[in-house]
């Protein structure tokens, strides 16, 4: 056995200690892991995509007809024509401003845009190449070897001279891990990794300048909070996890390594926290927390302003509009597992939302909360998280806030949450439900030269780790607020303090008298 | 070897002596091991010592860290040490039982193909006669829908023939530069900063009196794959080139030089014409593990015989790609670069007269191409790939306007402007004075005037 064996042994060995027992009687199941020329393992077709019914044409514009053969007749009435020709009245008004000779030229270039616009062997090419003839074909995700670097003991590496201080920039200044090794040295229990994949569509600046400024900017992920004056950094093992090797020229080869790191995390029992990036990472975070949880094990609260359920309008099978699809689609999350807040982009018809509601996709779009008011629903969402067995995995689109607190980010939409609601919520989850991953997406720090989206970023992942030590604390009941920092208890205007200021009357009078 | 590792090389000696009986023969490979070092072989099995030997390891650290490795690890150690290496070399290759070779795509989708369908003329409304067009209501608009030089907009190669075009300006929006990413919003920034066009301050010429130039739309592309967008850009291009325009596109990111290239040559015939190429990246990567990006397209275009080497001038180069074997590769494929050495070196007015000769003596025909990291930071921060110390804005624009004012242009492209990175729009203004050197240089020649012509009235006041 060779010393990297060995090393693997010890690393496996120790995993499974630090795992948590439900990881253990799951098996890691093997990943769909598409290797070679493989062709997508799963089904593509979208069922929501149904041919929408033919309409009857009447008589009156049967000569116009007349050099159509029954094939082009019958395309002419059906769902995929609509697209161009309008509706049946619209249809019909069309025919009759042309000659049949024209009618056959339109209908003809109708059906030239629909059979072109899909897939054809032989004419399109089913996958995208890579050059597998590169000698360095693996050089963006190799990783390096321990030996190369002076030996350590595994652990969390503090970089700076001063009690951790005075080195690079880490996120929240924890300390640094590299390998699964030092994760179960040091008995982590959430490890923050930078994933810089710079592939979503909007704009792009989420690759490495977005982790390295969440770094940069990320002091505020540590200390004390004031509202329930519980500090993580004290409470919860906390470390920068690197960034994590993607290929910003292929977002579906980067998700294959993105899933295993991420397994790696959570394998050793730590929650993974992915920050930056797009967010197709929703889909290998996701994968990795089944591949060690189980198979619709986990469920998801998904942030956005988008549904991010698109699929099937072009060629690709995953970006940053598509995770949630591609997730379902793959078995890792059922559809009644997904909680969706903070919904109001455009693009979503009735469709989307009957699908939503088939699948038993919990959804709260902007409209409920303009409905019921944002208190009400930030309790039914809790209180749906919170619901028996779950175990969450919570991914935060930065785009769900309102873009005065986050103007740097893919694809902005007015009219979002603003700071003080994120943060409550955000909190409440960690704290109140059993989460077991989070990431942090969509951030563009070039839109925003005053930083002031990247701060905001940071205090929502401040928010979840001081929820994460409540939780780890026992503080988990519903809303819990500390009540020393909420109350200065000088009089009992809100007539809740009445047995505080008489217990701390009496002690001073027993203090003097003892005096 | 410096002597500081001195004492432990002997220790190290010492030890193996003692522990280790059984040399290994040390197979000479392309590292020439020092003298000093060839001890510490012997705790080597063959393998390791030959895989050390081949020079291969230098892929992974530089030749000083092997030397301090070999000289100060015991023998234990070094043979960890090299296992761990050698399986990395294994792991870097293509395995088809481990590694992804091509990303799978999804084959029932309806839009497999969208966006790159030109609508078929019988869905075309309303008709109209074919032609370039204004998109203002006034005669002399001073806003409206933003177009390149505030010019008409053609849409079909049948409107670029009807109106006898010349240059017809059209975006080709990728995003996918390997350095910082917002090249999509490159040709949008360019038409809404109305500063093409202007006047010749040397020739007073009027570009826009003397050439039908037109606003061509954009070339589609697919966001998420250069690979998927290189043939029907490709297709465009040649489309616009067969009508007789010059296709000046703008970029969009560097990948995009490749289809650019090749469209003309699928006009104008493989190496028929020559290359200027104003960028600080060398982009000739010659073993990327994907099969087109930034950083191959100029690699492709010469591998493929596109272009030809000794048909190629490539100005500006500095920055993190530019190493030895680049530069031999260039050289041998008979390249004439000119690296900002060159430049700091000789001087500007020498390299410009330079490659002024080169260019006269080269082919009648050209394509220009500028990555916009060739013009220094300071006055083009909105790079993609920005490197410093670089060229200055006059000086590029001199050598477009000769170019263009010398020989037939083929085409014309100017890549990776990236304008959020800009909020003061100063890039976007001198992208926009590139483009506009070589519509004049165009004029120019149409108009039958020299290179360096410059009219009395704009050289001298002429007043005693």
């Amino acid at each position: 056995m060779g010393s990297a064996d060995m090393r693997t042994v010890v690393l496996v060995a120790a995993a499974l200690v630090a795992m948590p027992a439900s990881a253990r009687q799951e098996a890691v199941q093997t990943p769909e892991h598409v290797v070679g020329e493989q062709r997508y393992p799963f089904d593509a077709k979208d069922y929501r995509d149904e041919e929408r019914p033919p309409i009857e044409l009447p008589d009156s514009v049967a000569p116009k007809l007349a050099l159509l053969s029954p094939e082009e007749i019958e395309f002419l009435k059906s769902g995929d024509a609509r697209r161009f020709a309008g509706s049946a009245d619209e249809t019909v008004e069309a025919l009759e401003e042309r000659s049949p000779e024209e009618v056959k030229e339109w209908v003809s270039a109708m059906q030239a845009v629909v059979t072109g616009s899909r897939y054809i062997e032989g004419r399109d090419s089913a996958n995208i190449p890579f050059n597998t003839g590169s000698p360095r074909f693996n050089a963006w995700r190799i990783e390096r070897p321990r030996s190369m670097d002076p030996a350590r003991e595994p652990g969390a590496i503090e970089l700076g001279r001063y009690d951790g201080d005075g080195g690079p920039p880490t996120f929240g200044g924890y300390p640094l891990a590299l390998t699964m090794e030092d994760l179960v040295a040091a008995k982590v229990d959430v490890a923050i990794l930078g994933a810089p994949l710079n592939m979503g569509s909007g704009w792009r600046d989420s690759g490495k300048q977005a982790t390295t400024d969440l770094r940069r900017y990320g002091w505020s992920m540590g200390g004390m909070d004031q509202y329930v004056m519980v500090n993580p950094s004290r409470e919860l093992n906390i470390v920068d996890y690197g960034d994590v090797a993607v290929d910003n020229n292929s977002t579906e080869r980067s998700m294959q390594h993105v899933r295993e790191i991420v397994r790696e995390i959570a394998q050793t029992g730590a929650i993974p926290m992915v920050v930056g990036g797009d967010h197709s990472l929703e889909y290998p975070n996701v994968a990795a927390l089944a591949d060690v949880y189980g198979k619709e094990k986990v469920s998801v609260i998904h942030f956005d302003s988008h549904y991010d359920a698109w699929w099937g309008d072009e060629a690709h099978l995953i970006n940053h509009g598509y995770p949630v699809y591609r997730l379902i689609n793959e078995g890792h999350v059922r559809g009644a597992d997904y909680i969706q807040v903070g919904l109001r982009s455009g693009g979503l018809d009735e469709a989307a939302f009957s699908w939503m509601r088939e699948i038993g996709m919990r959804y709260h779009n902007m409209a409920e909360v303009e409905f019921r008011g944002w208190d009400a629903v930030i309790e039914r969402v809790v209180a749906e998280a919170s619901e028996e067995g779950r175990k969450i995995h919570i991914s935060f689109d930065i785009d769900v806030l309102d873009p005065a607190f986050t103007v740097a980010t893919g694809t902005p939409v007015p009219g979002g949450l603003d700071m003080r609601e994120a943060i409550t919520i955000v909190r409440r989850l960690c704290a109140e439900t059993n989460v077991v991953g989070f990431d942090l997406v969509e951030l563009h720090p070039a839109l925003d030269p005053t930083y002031k989206t990247t701060l905001n970023s940071v205090f929502i992942v401040k928010a979840c780790l001081t929820g994460l030590a409540m939780n780890r604390k026992g503080l988990t009941a519903v809303h819990y607020l500390s009540p020393l920092s909420s109350e200065h208890a000088v009089d009992d205007y809100y007539g809740e303090q009445q047995e505080y200021l008489d217990r701390t009357k009496a002690e001073k009078e027993a203090s003097k008298e003892e005096e | 070897m410096s002597s500081q590792f001195g004492f432990s090389r002997s220790g190290l000696l010492a030890l193996i002596t003692v522990l280790l009986p059984f040399t290994t023969e040390v197979v000479l490979g392309q590292w020439p091991v020092p003298e000093e070092l060839r001890a510490a072989f012997s705790a080597l099995n063959e393998e390791q010592a030959a895989f050390i030997a081949s020079g291969e390891i230098l892929e992974f650290i530089p030749e000083r860290q092997l030397e301090h490795e070999l000289a100060t690890r015991d023998a234990g150690d070094l043979q960890n040490f090299v296992d761990d290496l050698m399986s990395l070399a294994a792991e870097m290759v293509y395995d088809q039982e481990r590694d992804m070779g091509a990303a799978p795509l999804n084959l029932t989708s309806r839009g497999f193909n969208r966006g790159t369908m030109p609508t078929p003329a019988p869905l075309r409304e309303p008709e109209r006669e074919p032609g370039p067009f204004s998109v203002h209501r006034y005669l002399f608009p001073q806003s409206g829908v933003p177009t390149f030089g505030g010019t008409k907009v053609a849409i079909w190669p049948e409107d670029l023939i009807a109106g006898n075009v010349d240059v017809a300006i059209v975006g080709v929006p990728s995003n996918m530069s390997s350095g910082r990413r917002d090249s999509v919003a490159g040709p949008d920034a360019m038409r809404a900063l109305d500063t093409i066009a202007t006047p010749d301050i040397q020739s007073l010429v009027k570009p826009f009196e003397v050439l039908s130039v037109v606003d061509y739309g954009y070339f589609s592309v697919d966001y998420m794959s250069v690979e998927r967008s290189v043939d029907h850009v490709t297709d465009m291009v040649a489309e616009t080139a067969r009508t007789g325009a010059v296709p000046m596109l703008v970029g969009g990111d560097t990948s995009m030089l490749y289809p650019g290239v090749k469209g003309i040559a699928e006009v104008r015939g493989a190496a028929r014409f020559g290359l200027l190429h104003f960028s600080a990246h060398p982009d000739a990567e010659r073993s990327g593990d994907h099969t087109v990006s930034d950083r191959q397209a100029l690699y492709l275009l010469l591998d493929q015989g596109v272009v030809e080497g000794t048909d190629t001038i490539q100005v500006g180069l500095r920055g993190p790609d530019v190493d030895v074997n680049t530069l031999q590769w260039l050289r041998d494929k008979g390249v004439r670069y000119h690296t900002m050495a060159e430049i700091r070196q000789r001087g500007f007015e020498t390299v410009l007269k330079r490659v002024q000769r080169e260019v006269d003596r080269g082919p009648d025909a050209f394509f220009v191409s500028i990555d916009v990291s060739a013009i220094d930071s300071a006055e083009m921060v909105a790079a993609g790939r920005a490197t410093a110390n670089g060229m200055r804005l006059g000086e590029v624009t001199r050598m477009i306007r000769h170019v263009c004012a010398s020989k037939e242009i083929v085409g014309f492209e100017i890549t990776d402007l990236a304008p959020m990175l800009d909020v003061s729009l100063m890039s976007v203004m001198h992208a926009n004075a590139v483009l506009n050197a070589c519509i004049i240089g165009i004029a120019l020649r149409k108009e039958g005037l020299d290179p360096g012509y410059v009219h009395p009235l704009a050289l001298d006041h002429g007043q005693r």
